[in-house]
């Protein structure tokens, strides 16, 4: 029963989101486009490169939807609607999140094509970097919450958010995200206007409709667990519990979007000197700063 | 229970030898260093094995466990770094071509 | 305990299955992403044996370090893409006899030693990595920060092994096609 509500809520979510991306981008507001689009996307020509690495070619849509799905599966959206409530639910996150870079891989190796190969390996060294900078604020999260569990880490939020104990934590962990996303500005692999689509661009038809909902589903993913680690999950005044989860995955969803909208995309050499000469150390110096606020503040 | 534990055991067994056979029979750097990945992942299943079905009161197998990974994690590491300078002198990583290095 | 036993020898399966792709296919990144997939598989082995967060761990490190084990197939091996059929393998027959020996030799000792009494109940997920934590930091922190120790030593020597070093031969090189 969990397992079905909770993946309808996944669903209803990125038909929001669809609806709000196709809002900011065309500036018309059309609730049914999304519905519409993958109708359409079945109904396209499916178009295979001439010699794929067909193993790789099918594989990767269905894995990168996969493991959103799986991702969202520990999260939970009230006290008791989780599919999973994992003993390590935090580190099962990241767990599903680094075969995001294996369906990327697959995605860009299998269609045979130069552009979707860098497409590929730019994003082996984005997430590499970006995979580290995600665990080490979920571990200051976890040091805060003295468990794994996603539950008991959203109860330990209950008087104060992680993101006023743990701002620079959130900062970190919102970047990272987007950068796990792969989404604009950090979206090399897909390079709508360099890589001429990178990772997307040999994929038609079906299993475009399967990348594009998996690529939404992910952005969903990572926004409920920026609300579940930093911004107390489903602890608010008046709704009830998962009203509260569903807006605040939306906020930060919206706010991932738009920050795509208004910043230009950052080439791989900044990217990835930022994250390993700035945000590595910024990472360890939360660890340390959260370390000693749970020891010392009662 | 004997029986899950040995099912681990020959799993463990059978990917050891994989591994065996891999690292003694490849002829590039990058292929021996898979063979030795596959080893060590049938020396954790039995590590695993071991802990969970004959001492699962003590850590130290669980211990054991993350030093075998963090060794994999490290061998790879610098396997790769000297990779890329043998490339850089040579141009290859063939491992047939790297008697020059004897002696 | 039978449906643990199934599991393990599917997931088991599974690994083996993958390992031996490694070595067949002459696609270099097929063999590397094979070899994840082995290595997910024992992290799911991991899994059916009540290691929670063994197995977690293991899944999610694997993904990374292979897949830059396929990055690095693909700047050093000479045919990535396998559509060559090249044979890359010596001394064949050697390294059966001592696969199937070393592999021989476990089964052998799996069989016939007396493993003792094997228990049936394991502990709870949640007090094993609260226990696993505990024995990290307490009893065995010398280990543990040695391990620490010895990454950093091993991150500090790869970035300088690979580094490229500006030798006068190297300037000299340069120059001459410039």
């Amino acid at each position: 029963m969990n397992f079905v509500i909770v993946l309808l809520a996944l669903l209803g979510s990125v038909w929001l989101l669809a609806v709000v991306e196709g809002w900011t981008t065309t500036g018309r507001l059309r609730p049914a486009a999304p519905l519409l689009s993958g109708l359409a996307h079945l109904g396209r020509e499916s178009i295979v490169p001439r010699t794929p690495d067909r193993v790789f070619f099918e594989t990767a849509p269905v894995l990168l939807l996969i493991v959103a799905v799986l991702g969202a599966a520990v999260l939970p959206l009230a006290p008791t609607l989780v599919i999973a409530d994992l003993a390590t639910g935090a580190l099962f996150i990241n767990a599903a999140l680094a075969y995001v870079l294996v369906a990327l891989i697959m995605a860009g190796w299998g269609p045979n094509g130069a552009y979707a190969m860098i497409g590929g390996w730019r994003f082996l060294g984005q997430l590499i970097a970006y995979a580290m900078l995600i665990v080490m604020p979920i571990t200051a999260v976890a040091m805060r919450a003295e468990s794994l569990v996603t539950t008991v880490i959203v109860g330990s939020q209950d008087g104060l958010w992680n993101i006023v104990y743990q701002p620079l934590g959130f900062v970190l962990f919102f970047i990272a995200a987007m950068a796990l996303a792969f989404r604009a500005p950090f979206d090399l692999p897909t390079a709508p206007g360099e890589l001429g689509g990178g990772v997307d661009a040999e994929y038609t038809g079906v299993r475009l409709g399967v990348l594009r909902l998996a690529r939404l589903t992910l952005v969903i993913t990572l926004a409920s667990a920026t609300t579940v680690f930093y911004l107390g999950g489903w602890h608010g005044p008046l709704l009830p519990p998962w009203a509260w989860s569903l807006i605040k995955t939306l906020a930060v969803a919206v706010s991932m979007l738009l920050a795509g909208r208004y910043l230009p995309r950052i080439r791989e050499a900044d990217l990835m000197r930022w994250c390993w000469t700035l945000g590595i150390p910024l990472a360890l110096l939360n660890i340390i700063v959260v370390g000693l606020l749970v020891l010392v503040v009662p | 229970m004997t029986l899950v534990l040995i099912v681990a055991l020959v799993t463990g067994a059978i990917l050891f030898g994989i591994g065996v056979y891999g690292a003694l029979s490849q002829t590039n750097l990058v292929m021996i260093m898979m063979g030795v990945e596959l080893i060590l992942a049938g020396a954790l299943v039995n590590l695993v094995a071991f802990w969970r079905f004959l001492h699962p009161e003590s850590y130290s197998g669980q211990m054991f466990v993350l030093v075998v990974m963090t060794v994999m994690a490290v061998e790879m590491a610098v396997g790769f770094g000297v990779a890329i300078a043998r490339f850089r002198a040579k141009g290859s990583v063939e491992m047939e071509e790297a008697g020059d290095l004897k002696g | 305990m039978y449906a643990q036993a199934f599991f393990v020898a599917v997931f088991g399966l599974a690994a083996i299955g993958f390992g031996v792709v490694v070595f067949r296919t002459s696609s270099m990144v097929r063999s590397a992403l094979a070899l994840l997939f082995s290595q997910t598989a024992v992290g799911c082995m991991f899994l059916a044996m009540q290691t929670e967060f063994l197995g977690v761990l293991q899944i999610m490190m694997m993904a990374t370090e292979m897949s830059i084990m396929a990055i690095f197939m693909v700047m050093f091996m000479m045919d990535p893409g396998g559509m060559g059929g090249m044979d890359m393998t010596h001394q064949k027959r050697f390294s059966i006899g001592a696969g199937v020996v070393a592999a021989g030799v476990a089964i052998v000792v799996a069989f016939w030693a007396d493993w003792g009494p094997v228990t049936a109940e394991a502990p709870d997920a949640a007090m094993q990595t609260r226990a696993l934590g505990m024995e990290l930091l307490g009893r065995s922190m010398l280990i543990f920060e040695t391990a620490g120790i010895t990454i950093l030593t091993a991150m500090i020597a790869a970035t300088a092994v690979a580094i490229p070093v500006q030798t006068t031969a190297n300037i000299a090189d340069k120059e001459d096609t410039e």
